[in-house]
């Protein structure tokens, strides 16, 4: 069921496009704007509205508010959500409101989803601006927008309906990274295998990324592109997604929406890169993932090697992904010091494979061996999130306790969270420097406590349904967590 | 200005709005009647008589300042020296109506003129000197300069602080800001909330900042915007972008939108503008639709003109008058048998033909009663409360002024007849009859004789001088009286826990605990009682930051779809504050931010049974049934 056949039922549920001021200003050009929409078929002028619409309050809002334009439309039935991806180039999601079909979102969460396609679409592709400008008739951006975003909301599909986060997603947050608590025995152990790793080139400045299952071990990236590649990692890399989603999905591509992107990018006579397509990535015997989305090498026999660009330097770095067992490992080699071609290529993987293996099977025994399952950092009787922004790192209930929890309580601390959204980001545009203090603790109507602590760039989220009733105890609650899993951050003394 | 429309000239054509009393009559067009509404001048006294008329020394002296409005109302059609107006205006507005101070506002307005711009007023200067010289000069200012009128502003909202209990001249002047800005002046852009009221063809009716008519442009973009969601079938509640908020709200022909930066939520914004539509209903009625139905480009402007007063003392009562927020109202703290005794007399006059009889003192209820099944929304008297005590024009003398209560029946006019008996207090008669004046008048001297007679209105007088509930006298001993009245808010303790404690925190920082303020709303009663301000919240700047703080809990503690919450603690960096809502009452406390949770609660507690103690001093009680 591809993107494009599912679109005519639900056309109006959920609009995505992406758009540039700078073009189509003269009248009649209005569609040269459009890098971007879903669904693809509704009509010109339907699409045109929506990119009116949006263009004219970025307009009306500067009036105002110049150094910020226009985030947020709220409507009787629809919410839009802007992000100014880069500069003049803008993503507008326009969400349909449904309290039956539980269609009620959190706008930051929208706005953190445009994020994330962005930054990954950076990652892979560069700059859409840099695009345009290699290609001004965008035909070129066009069909890269076009493959990755679809194949990145491919995983929203439930049936024929696109269902984005909602307020059931309240104890997530997307665009941090989890990670994996290790013993000491264990970080030491990692430690040597990061120096291997790093070193595979001599002088060359390269990275490694470890990962355990779907959580984080080590990095030595920089945060923004830990979190980029860690998204992709767990999207598209880690073993779960290898043994589950490949099969299932690859028909799907290969029925519906292949075709549609071979329409949009065909003419170009360029190969469009879709490193969101499902099913692309496969394990070799050597260990090493394979993937022909980065075109085939001369030979034949095997994929070139996938690049990505590096977020702040704009490095272009290739990328091997190794894989044992549960663990994951990503090393990324400056593009310019791979010596020539194959050749320097096998010399890499050749390298990982005489001196880390061992250490690699040793470490998956180790963090195996101390693993307890998918439930390992459950918390009975809370159900929490914990986000440290500094760090872009988050740690949350398992969903499958998270589900446990009411809609009314869900509900209250989907919008508990979107009044504290609203606070933050005053506070960071007040840019005084001070760090928002925030302490709420609510009793709802259906007496669950739901609970917000901010402190120093830390963010604690609670919702404690079968607690006692009093508010002292549930501050209790709060303490007890704060001290034995947060090191006291939130503890009040 | 007009003074018109709170007085009425001629009755005549306005038996037309009440379809009751001549039915018969063939009604003229629409807009003319209206238009005859608003522009009838400047005759106040043409129907009081000027024995009668308390606290208008000098009729020629009354005179002669109704002239001065008209003038100056001929110079802003002119277009040019909106300034002048604002003066003009502003000195007819600080006229002390018992004479105490003749004159003074006048030679205010001719003097101010001359005051330098870049300094800010000092505290013993009169805060409206320094608002006329913002007022005079922001023209031709820098950005920098546009954004330090505003603290110019703050400044001298801080001067009337002071407020409830001083009688001297409020420093806050009502009426018309910046007339001579538009949406090209950057410092008309930073005003931290702008209000319009506009036609849905587009036509500016009202802005709080600068002058309608240029702001034509402006208008016609934001009917657009409403116009264009409108046509993709849906309709806009509110757009964000950074700091600021744009909420819309459309009421069949008229749309009424709120430009924000003062991060008060939407649901507070948009019951703001609820109340200005509200507030244009009370002196239009609803009937005006009707214009916009025979001609879609009418211009309303006319018809509210000289309401400039009324609607920014209805926006000044956004930022300090609870009853904004709460749908309630509050009553004057007096003993119980002196409520009893007004209540005692209203009811009489009220059982021949008049609707509501309503006592106040400021924004404050002394007494109300109400004819048989007519019940009165606290939003209406917000409204009404607002409408008399903004409108210089009554204080000169008894009025009988066409009103229109929205929640009551949007469509028809009452009849109010005014009559104040001191500065603060007046009296509200409210009747279907456009004939009744002199009925009324008869009631209010029946009215005033007894209140006289009972010292009702020295004793209303001592209220504003002591105040009402100061957080300091929050009982903290033990008594044995004393219970935990929330299960939820308190463990059950021991009452005489925390005795050092109280003491410690106590001393010339707010009350026990570090309680700083309180809001107790009754939900049978739809009446609340506020704490007076301690000195931790002492300016008006202080106030202004908690009023918000307490929007903001009181909106999330509300929420349509998942409200109301029962409790809520939460503690940031200016405060703690507690709020907790049962079926019979709700309590908003602001805290010390570093005060203990466990006390404060405890606090609260004590509060609660305080005020359950003194509701019959707080509180008006067995009043007519009230239900809306």
């Amino acid at each position: 069921m591809g993107l494009s056949t599912a679109t005519t039922a639900v056309s109006e549920a959920i609009q995505l496009c992406v758009f540039d001021s700078r073009r189509g200003q003269q009248e009649g050009q209005e569609l040269d704007k459009i890098l971007f929409f879903y669904p693809a078929d509704l009509p010109f002028t339907k699409q045109l509205y929506i990119i009116g619409l949006s263009e004219g309050l970025i307009t009306f809002t500067r009036t105002f508010s110049p150094e910020a334009a226009c985030e947020v439309i709220e409507a009787e039935k629809h919410s839009h959500v802007f992000f100014e991806a880069e500069q003049d180039i803008w993503m507008v999601l326009v969400v349909e409101k449904n309290k039956e079909l539980e269609a009620i979102w959190r706008i930051d969460a929208l706005q953190k989803l445009l994020k994330e396609i962005h930054s990954l679409f950076l990652m892979f592709h560069g700059s859409i601006r840099l695009l345009l400008e290699k290609e001004p008739t965008g035909e070129v951006s066009r069909s890269h927008l076009y493959s990755f975003i679809v194949d990145y909301l491919n995983d929203f599909l439930v049936g024929k309906k696109l269902q984005l986060p909602s307020f059931a997603d309240c104890l997530k947050e997307r665009g941090t990274v989890q990670m994996l608590t290790i013993g000491r025995d264990a970080a030491l152990e990692v430690q040597a295998l990061v120096r291997t790793l790093d070193s595979c080139i001599g002088n060359a400045s390269c990275h490694s990324m470890i990962l355990f299952q779907d959580l984080l071990v080590s990095t030595t990236l920089s945060p923004d592109d830990t979190t980029n590649l860690f998204s992709y990692a767990v999207l598209r890399l880690t073993p779960r997604v290898l043994s589950s989603g490949a099969s299932s999905w690859s028909y799907l591509i290969r029925g519906n929406v292949s075709p549609h992107v071979a329409q949009h990018g065909g003419n170009v006579g360029n190969h469009v890169i879709r490193p969101l397509q499902h099913g692309k990535w496969s394990k070799g015997r050597d260990g090493f993932l394979e993937t022909d989305i980065w075109g085939m090498e001369a030979s034949g026999w095997v994929g070139s090697t996938p690049k990505i660009w590096f977020f702040q330097t704009g490095e272009q770095m290739c990328l091997y992904v190794h894989q044992h067992k549960n663990l994951t490992l990503i090393l990324l080699v400056p593009v310019s010091s791979i010596p020539n071609g194959e050749q320097g290529i096998s010399i890499v993987r050749q390298y990982i494979l005489e001196n880390a293996s061992l250490k690699i099977m040793k470490l998956e025994e180790k963090l195996s061996k101390g693993w307890s399952g998918e439930n390992a950092y459950h918390v009975g009787g809370y159900r929490y999130l914990l986000v440290d922004d500094d760090r872009q790192i988050s740690r949350a209930s398992p969903p499958g306790k998270v589900t446990t929890l009411t809609k009314e309580s869900l509900l209250a601390m989907s919008k508990l969270r979107e009044k504290v959204d609203l606070e933050k980001s005053r506070a960071k545009q007040d840019s005084d420097g001070e760090e928002k203090e925030l302490e709420v603790t609510i009793r709802a109507k259906n007496n669950a406590w739901v609970i917000s602590r901010i402190t120093r760039g830390k963010e604690l989220y609670m919702v404690l349904e079968k607690a006692n009733e009093t508010l002292l105890y549930a501050s209790d609650m709060v303490e007890k967590f704060s001290n034995r899993y947060c090191n006291g951050a939130f503890s009040l003394d | 200005m007009s003074s018109g429309l709170s007085s009425l000239s001629s009755s005549d054509e306005l038996d037309n709005f009440n379809p009751r009393t001549s039915p018969t009559t063939p009604p003229k067009p629409l807009e003319e009647e209206l238009a005859s509404l608003a522009l009838t001048l400047p005759h106040p006294h043409l129907l009081s008589d000027q024995e009668d008329a308390n606290g208008v020394s000098d009729g020629s002296e009354a005179d002669s300042n109704g002239l001065g409005i008209q003038q100056s109302d001929e110079e802003m059609r002119v277009g040019e020296v909106c300034e002048e107006n604002v003066v003009g205006n502003s000195a007819s507005m600080v006229q002390e109506p018992t004479g105490g101070s003749d004159g003074a506002g006048v030679v205010w307005g001719r003097t101010n003129s001359e005051i330098e711009v870049d300094r800010p007023a000092s505290p013993s200067s009169s805060g409206y000197a320094g608002e006329r010289g913002s007022s005079s000069a922001s023209s031709g200012r820098s950005e920098m300069d546009g954004v330090a009128e505003d603290e110019i502003q703050e400044l001298r909202d801080d001067d009337a602080s002071i407020g409830e209990n001083s009688n001297s001249v409020p420093s806050w002047v009502p009426g018309k800001r910046h007339g001579d800005e538009d949406d090209a002046s950057i410092s008309w852009r930073k005003r931290k909330k702008h209000f319009f009221i506009l036609s849905h063809s587009g036509k500016p009716i009202y802005s709080r900042y600068g002058d309608e008519h240029k702001l034509a442009g402006f208008s016609a973009s934001l009917q657009a915007i409403i116009s264009f969601v409108e046509d993709g079938g849906d309709r806009v509640k509110w757009v964000k972008a950074g700091k600021h908020q744009v909420v819309f709200l459309v009421k069949g022909p008229i749309y009424l939108v709120c430009i924000s930066c003062t991060e008060e939520p939407y649901e507070s914004l948009r019951g703001q503008l609820e109340l200005i539509y509200g507030q244009m209903i009370l002196i239009l009625t609803k009937s005006v639709n009707r214009c916009f139905e025979r001609n879609p480009k009418f211009d309303m402007t006319s018809l509210l003109g000289g309401t400039d007063v009324v609607f920014s003392s209805l926006i000044h009562s956004f930022g300090w008058n609870p009853a904004t927020f709460l749908h309630a109202y509050t009553c004057l703290p007096l003993a119980y048998g002196t409520r009893q005794a007004a209540g005692a007399i209203l009811q009489d006059v009220a059982d021949s033909g008049i609707l509501f009889a309503i006592l106040m003192c400021k924004h404050k209820v002394i007494s109300l009663v109400g004819a048989q099944k007519a019940s009165l929304h606290p939003d209406d008297m917000v409204l009404l409360a607002n409408f008399v005590m903004s409108s210089e024009s009554f204080r000169m003398s008894e009025s009988f002024s066409p009103i229109c209560l929205p929640r009551y029946n949007p469509m028809a006019f009452l009849y109010a007849y005014v009559h104040y008996f001191d500065v603060n207090t007046y009296l509200m008669l409210l009747t279907t009859n456009s004939d009744s004046f002199y009925h009324l008048k008869e009631c209010r001297i029946r009215i005033e004789t007894v209140l006289l007679k009972s010292n009702v209105l020295s004793e209303v007088q001592r209220s504003m001088l002591d105040g009402g509930m100061h957080v300091e006298d929050v009982p903290v001993d033990s008594l044995p009286r004393y219970r935990t009245i929330s299960p939820h808010l308190g463990q059950q303790r021991a009452p005489s826990e925390f005795p050092e404690r109280f003491k410690e925190s106590y001393a010339g920082m707010g009350g026990p605990g570090g309680l700083w303020h309180f809001i107790y709303r009754s939900i049978y009663l739809d009446q609340y009682v506020s704490s007076e301000f301690s000195s931790p919240v002492s300016s008006r700047q202080q106030q202004k930051r908690l009023y918000r703080a307490y929007q903001n809990i009181y909106a999330s503690m509300h929420d349509k779809e998942i409200g109301p919450h029962k409790t809520q603690f939460r503690r940031d960096e200016n405060y703690v504050l507690l709020c907790w809502v049962t079926q019979d009452f709700e309590l908003y406390a602001a805290f010390d931010p570093l005060a203990d949770k466990a006390l404060a609660i405890k606090i609260c507690n004590r509060v609660c049974q305080w005020i359950k103690d003194v509701e019959n001093e707080v509180f008006l009680l067995g009043a007519s049934p009230f239900s809306w």
